[in-house]
């Protein structure tokens, strides 16, 4: 028997003032695994992260997290989004509270934990991704890099079922972008479940092999990258790996 | 002119217990609509959040009718207008409310703007971590939105204070109205209006010091400052 996926989703159809962004996509992302969701820009990717969370309502399809229908009517919606951390293209750290803070608020105002226990976890997470140092400054005092790195550990204390991560590199450097990488692949070593999505074919080549390709809202094609820039018999799927790859 | 300094400032020492009194008044009125004009703005901002149509749209009303509105227009309606119905205030309870009802409009249409300038992913990032729309307000929003307004709630208490001038046309004896009487006393008008002017302006001069102080305080380090 194969195993249940953590998050299964299927027929998922979203519109958008009678314009359809997504058009029936499934897709299945198994525990402790990592999915990569590619495509050109506006093929609806990050519409598809905003359904699972339900920040965006899904207009028919269903999506199960650990078995459990968390589309339609009847779900608690607020305790859905707490069990998925969610990382933001552009971070989204708030600004007015330093980095502890950041990550130490949902904590205490969702865990009902107290203050120092929610600090201790914050700090363990924060340690984690190298950024313990910078727990007293304000997200407008450090980088971009390091901003990333906030928003995980923001993500990653409240021990999500799985983190999502909008474009994790489209506001970083070269550098910034192998650095974040590395991250996800050790992240991905310690059994954390992974969704990515990001058009950056490099990032992608770096943490996995498999990655799905979505293209006018649906599933266009799943594989290796090496396979869908060589030999997928869509040439505009050969393209978007083959040019993106530089290959 | 009428007598000089030594005749004015005998009438000033006499009057001097009622002048204090009158700006204790002020003083007090001032700092009263300021803190209800400020909470009234935050509710009134809370609400053209509101994800009803109808509240977004009756609040809306409310701001454009309220800054619409001559003040005096408003004092004089509820002093004036209401005991026509049946209900009559007094001088103070109808200056707290009128200018209450002013000032809330006019601070939710500066905490609205800021609002408008905040981030909006940030707060999309507290509804994805499962924050109510009240704690995304309380926790993301507010405190955001006041550090922004600093300088324009700083306008609106200086305005607060000028403005508390228009209490005296509904019987409330503040500060101007102890001068006016100090004034038709002797005639010295121009040294008892000088000396009003003299006084608003340290005082003006006070909050606007204080608001600095405050400005320094919650500056959001890395991007204001």
């Amino acid at each position: 028997m194969s195993p249940v996926p953590l998050i299964q989703v299927r027929e998922l159809v979203k519109d958008f003032d009678g314009q359809r962004v997504l058009a029936g996509v499934n897709l299945d992302i198994m525990e402790g695994g990592i999915k990569v969701v590619m495509g050109p820009s506006g093929c609806g990717k990050s519409t598809l992260l905003r359904c699972l969370n339900r920040l965006v309502e899904p207009t028919s399809g269903t999506i199960h997290l650990r078995g459990q229908l968390v589309t339609g009517a009847g779900v608690d919606v607020r305790a859905l989004r707490q069990g998925i951390g969610f990382v933001f293209q552009q971070f989204a750290l708030y600004r007015h509270l330093t980095v502890l803070d950041n990550v130490s608020l949902a904590l205490r105002k969702l865990r009902g934990m107290r203050r120092l226990e929610a600090e201790q976890k914050a700090m363990y997470e924060l340690a984690r991704l190298d950024m313990a140092a910078h727990r007293d400054k304000y997200p407008g005092q450090i980088s971009g890099g390091q901003k990333q790195r906030v928003a995980l550990a923001r993500a990653l204390a409240m021990d999500p079922a799985v983190v999502v991560m909008d474009e994790p590199t489209s506001a970083l450097d070269p550098l910034l972008t192998r650095e974040v990488a590395q991250l996800i692949q050790r992240l991905h070593g310690e059994k954390v479940t992974l969704l990515c999505v990001t058009h950056d074919v490099l990032l992608a080549r770096s943490i996995t092999e498999q990655v799905v390709f979505l293209d006018r809202g649906v599933v266009r094609a799943e594989g290796s990258i090496e396979h869908l820039s060589s030999a997928h018999p869509d040439a505009l799927i050969r393209d978007f790996f083959g040019r993106e790859s530089g290959a | 002119m009428t007598g000089g300094w030594p005749a004015f400032c005998r009438d000033l020492l006499e009057q001097f217990p009622l002048i204090f009194t009158g700006l204790v008044q002020t003083l007090r009125l001032t700092a009263i609509i300021s803190l209800t004009g400020l909470l009234g703005g935050i509710v009134v901002l809370y609400l053209t959040l509101s994800r009803s149509p109808i509240v977004r749209r009756l609040t809306q009303a409310y701001i454009s009718f309220f800054i619409g509105m001559p003040l005096i227009v408003l004092l004089f309606l509820l002093y004036y207008g209401l005991p026509q119905w049946g209900i009559r205030l007094s001088p103070f309870v109808v200056a707290v409310v009128g200018f209450t009802l002013n000032v809330a409009a006019y601070n939710a249409a500066y905490l609205t703007s800021a609002y408008n300038g905040l981030e909006q992913t940030e707060l999309e990032a507290g509804r994805a971590q499962g924050f109510s729309h009240r704690q995304v307000f309380a926790l993301l929003t507010l405190p955001q939105v006041l550090r922004m307004s600093v300088p324009a709630l700083t306008n609106q208490v200086i305005l607060n204070l000028k403005d508390s001038t228009l209490a005296f046309l509904i019987q409330y004896t503040e500060f101007f109205a102890r001068i006016q009487e100090l004034a038709s006393t002797n005639f010295q008008f121009f040294k008892a209006y000088a000396l009003a002017a003299l006084v608003y302006l340290l005082l003006v001069s006070a909050i606007v010091l204080a608001a600095r102080a405050v400005e320094k305080r919650v500056i959001i380090p890395g991007l204001l400052g």
